[in-house]
């Protein structure tokens, strides 16, 4: 789809034009790394056999793509707010492409900011595995997570009236999506009901398939499922955020 | 296509209660300038966003340029231009990305976003600040920007709301002379709204005033203007105005009065305004009705929104 494109490589340029954002993002991401691995480390040295910042990882990096696909609703709802949607919307192009470039360009950013992540993680002792297909199909992993959330973020943005309200509602999504995963602990140190809630959220799959991919850990899920539901929620969150995008226009 | 770029049969938009567009029948000729002419609140905007697919109607239906605004919403989307009443633009892009942008969206192929980008900005007068940011244009440059955005697509009917708000006199003039300059030029078919008579005087080959929601009358401005008569005299004054008015309205040579409430003018309109003036200011006098000033006018555009509407434009 081309219009998905002009619309990425409008957000892209709008990006590398901006460079307090750009800048910002970058340090985000060695804050986020270096602060978590030094301080951590003080107080847990190992989980499961391996090093806690290999561990922690994957979630600061769903972590971040999180934060990612919160800016980019804030980003839909600033252009729907301002109006400056209604140029898409009188332009022949379909509604679905000004969702797609939004969310693809919000996936861009968090994967230069994984691949960034990583690097930084190497620097600091981190080890991948020695299969550079591992660490492709991660970050595969990690553009369709952040479709999926883009696409809950685009669904709010579509919905809210004001910046207040998108937080507000963003907020509950984001923390359990965070927090109820085993992003920052194993999974079976966690009680059996609290297990089970870990099992419904697709942020759990998406960190144990890149445990698995790039850091060669042994998966405690079954790997193709993971990868097939970190598909469907990114399917799901596309779909939600057309359908609310599609409501909100028709009035 | 045949001779209407845009025809509108039974138009309506609610919003819950609010009914901002009431029923209207529009049709505009190809190659054509049309102005809806309306206070605020009127329905312009609201209807200019159900010809341009923006907004499903309640009721009604719309074709542009032959294509059913519902059905077809694609291929009209194609072949229009729009530019908004407030000014739509990404302050952080540069004028050159806007117009670049705008230009892949309709899939323009590289070469001739080219060549239309400088056509269209030595037109607007834009060249000068065309690679800087957005944020830093001026008002004036920001809608002529727009302007330009609208015509680079090479639409055949191009929607202008309010093209004119909020710009300097000269800038005004300016963005006429291109609207003329592309009918003429271009045969491109123009709707525009404003709330300025003189703007719809000078511009449009047709007028429609519209009133809360509904399109109260449509024609000529000069064939509009005609039908009041002659000429009209206005008259400020203090006492018994009613009265004063059954004795005018008696007179044989007066066609019609009618009263402006907000500012308690009597607007007469005769068959020869200086011949009458004095039997004017008779009538009056003895009348319990003391004119404090009169003159003596050409009824314009702003008089034919008086006498459909009851009630004056203001900006
Ligand atoms: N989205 C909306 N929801 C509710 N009411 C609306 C909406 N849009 C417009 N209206 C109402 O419809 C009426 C017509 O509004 P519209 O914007 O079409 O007027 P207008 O003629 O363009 O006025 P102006 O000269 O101020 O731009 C107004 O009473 C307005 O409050
Ligand atoms: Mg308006």
């Amino acid at each position: 789809m081309y219009a998905t494109y002009v619309i990425w490589s409008k957000h892209m340029t709008k990006f590398f034009h901006s460079t307090e954002e750009a800048l910002g993002l970058a340090l985000q991401s060695v804050l986020w790394v270096v602060l978590f691995g030094v301080g951590m480390r003080g107080i847990v040295t190992q989980v499961e056999g391996r090093d806690y910042l290999t561990f922690i990882l994957p979630g600061i990096i769903a972590l971040s793509a999180l934060a990612g696909s919160v800016g980019g609703g804030i980003m839909l709802l600033d252009e729907r707010l301002r109006g400056i949607t209604r140029e898409y919307l009188v332009s022949p192009i379909p509604r679905l492409s000004i969702l797609l470039g939004n969310a693809a360009s919000t996936s861009t950013k968090a994967l230069l900011q994984a691949l960034l992540m990583l690097v930084i993680g190497m620097l600091m002792g981190v080890r991948l595995t020695g299969n550079p297909l591992g660490w492709l199909m991660a970050l595969l992993l990690v553009a369709l997570f952040t479709l999926g959330f883009s696409g809950l973020a685009l669904a709010v943005a579509s919905v809210s009236r004001s910046i207040m309200g998108y937080h507000g509602m963003i907020f509950l999504l984001n923390l359990p999506l965070l927090f109820a995963s085993n992003a920052l602990y194993p999974l079976d140190v966690l009680p059996a009901w609290m297990r089970t809630l870990v099992l419904f959220n697709p942020t759990t799959y998406l960190i144990d398939a890149v445990r698995s991919l790039a850091f060669g850990a042994q998966p405690s899920l079954v790997l193709t499922n993971s990868i097939a539901i970190v598909t469907v929620f990114a399917a799901i969150g596309m779909w939600l955020a057309l359908s609310a995008f599609r409501r909100s226009i028709r009035s | 296509m045949a001779t209407a770029a845009i025809e509108a049969n039974g138009l309506v938009k609610r919003y819950g209660d609010v009914t901002a567009v009431a029923g209207i029948d529009l049709t505009v000729a190809a190659h054509s300038i049309y102005a809806l002419v309306g206070p605020n609140g009127a329905g312009k905007t609201t209807t200019i966003n159900m010809l341009t697919t923006l907004t499903p109607p309640t009721a009604g239906h719309v074709r542009v340029a032959g294509y059913d605004v519902q059905r077809q919403a694609r291929q009209v989307r194609q072949c229009i231009g729009v530019t908004f009443q407030d000014i739509v633009l990404d302050g952080d892009l540069t004028g050159r990305q806007v117009l670049d942008i705008h230009g892949k969206l309709y899939r323009m192929s590289r070469q001739e976003r080219k060549r239309r980008i400088t056509e269209l900005v030595q037109l607007v007068q834009l060249e000068d600040v065309l690679d800087r940011c957005v944020k830093t244009y001026s008002g004036g440059m920001k809608r002529r920007l727009e302007l330009a955005r609208g015509l680079l697509t090479n639409p055949q009917v191009l929607f202008l709301d309010e093209p004119t708000q909020g710009l300097d006199p000269q800038n005004r003039v300016g963005i006429w002379n291109y609207i003329r300059h592309l009918n003429r030029e271009h045969g491109l078919t123009l709707l525009l709204t404003t709330h300025y008579m003189e703007e719809a005087e000078m511009l449009a080959h047709t007028v429609g005033i519209i009133d809360r929601g509904l399109l109260v009358v449509e024609g000529k401005p000069a064939d509009l203007v005609a039908t009041l008569g002659a000429n009209v005299i206005r008259i400020h004054g203090q006492g018994d105005r009613r009265h004063f008015i059954q004795q005018l309205g008696n007179l044989p040579f007066v066609d019609r009065v009618q009263v402006d409430e907000q500012d308690s003018v009597v607007q007469v309109y005769v068959d020869n305004g200086n011949r009458r003036l004095v039997e004017i200011v008779q009538a009056a006098s003895g009348n319990g009705f003391r004119v404090e000033e009169i003159a003596v006018a050409q009824p314009g555009l702003s008089d034919v929104f008086l006498r459909y509407t009851g009630h004056a434009l203001r900006d």
